[in-house]
């Protein structure tokens, strides 16, 4: 495998010395391009019990084409489907090399404040949640205290 | 007292010349100053080049951001920047008047141009329509 570019241990060396708060990313020992992720749900959120695990691979063209990002915690949530796959714009079409690993971690972080059925990639977790908020919002509570690691 | 040189070691600095108002210190780029891509030195080289200076040359954009040209000339050569800074998403272009872009211009001009395929070909339907329109 081709040496790791400066850019990338950089950015790893920062996550760890300096982390997001709510967010640690380790890099995996066998492949520093693989990271385990883990995401404290949002305060007043219906995920702010819960620490949610996530995958996150950096591709060999990264940082021109975007990490690719994935939970792997059950989660439920109108842009996060039910293999974990993620519909967040700045890791497709809105990516920007001047992006990093943390920024979009970050994005991740405030996808789960603010849940967008409008925009959905779980079809029937959006019609839920655009039907009746309320007990969608319920639900998705009840799937972090299920699958969720406790905060 | 008498001295002789018996042996002289000539040092030499250089870093590019970036405009006062292209960045936010006057004096030169420093060690802090990234490409925005690669967060490599300005002075230093993009990750595929192994010396810097005008092996690997800096542009600067319209917007005053600041890239080493290989790096920008690969995010622009992707299908997901679209033609845009990735600092600031506007449409990237060279600064004018700037005599490191200078050497650039040419290989700019035409980058921006395979960034717009869609709207090109806009302006082919229309023109096309306006002679459907003549002939009529």
């Amino acid at each position: 495998m081709a040496s790791l570019p400066k850019r990338i241990i950089k950015e790893t060396e920062r996550l760890v010395s300096d982390p997001v708060p709510g967010i640690t990313a380790q890099p995996h020992e066998d492949n520093l391009r693989y990271f385990q992720v883990t995401i404290e749900g949002p305060q007043q959120s219906p995920y702010e019990s819960g620490v949610f695990e996530l995958e996150l691979f950096l591709p060999d063209d990264y940082p021109m084409e975007a990490p690719k990002v994935r939970f792997l915690t059950k989660i439920y949530h109108p842009n996060i489907d039910r293999l974990g796959r993620i519909c967040l714009d700045v890791l497709k079409t809105n990516w920007s090399p001047a992006l990093q690993i943390r920024t979009v971690l970050l994005s991740i972080q405030a996808l789960l404040a603010s849940p967008n059925p409008n925009d959905p990639l779980a079809n029937d977790v959006a019609e839920d949640w655009i039907k009746n908020e309320e007990a969608a919002i319920e639900k998705a509570r009840e799937w972090t205290r299920l699958y969720a690691k406790p905060k | 007292m008498k001295i002789e040189a018996k042996k002289i070691h000539c040092v030499f600095a250089w870093s590019w010349d970036i405009p006062g108002d292209c960045q936010d210190g006057t004096q030169g780029p420093s060690e802090e100053d990234v490409c925005g891509i690669c967060r490599v030195s300005y002075n230093g080289t993009c990750p595929n080049c192994k010396f810097p200076g005008d092996d690997c040359p800096l542009v600067i954009g319209d917007c005053n951001h600041n890239f080493h040209v290989h790096c920008i000339q690969q995010w622009l050569d992707t299908p997901t920047a679209k033609g845009l800074c990735p600092m600031c998403r506007q449409l990237f272009s060279l600064k004018r008047g700037v005599s490191i872009n200078e050497a650039q211009v040419e290989k700019f001009a035409h980058l921006l141009m395979k960034s717009r395929p869609t709207a090109l070909t806009t302006d082919e339907e229309d023109i096309m329509m306006d002679q459907e329109f003549l002939v009529r």
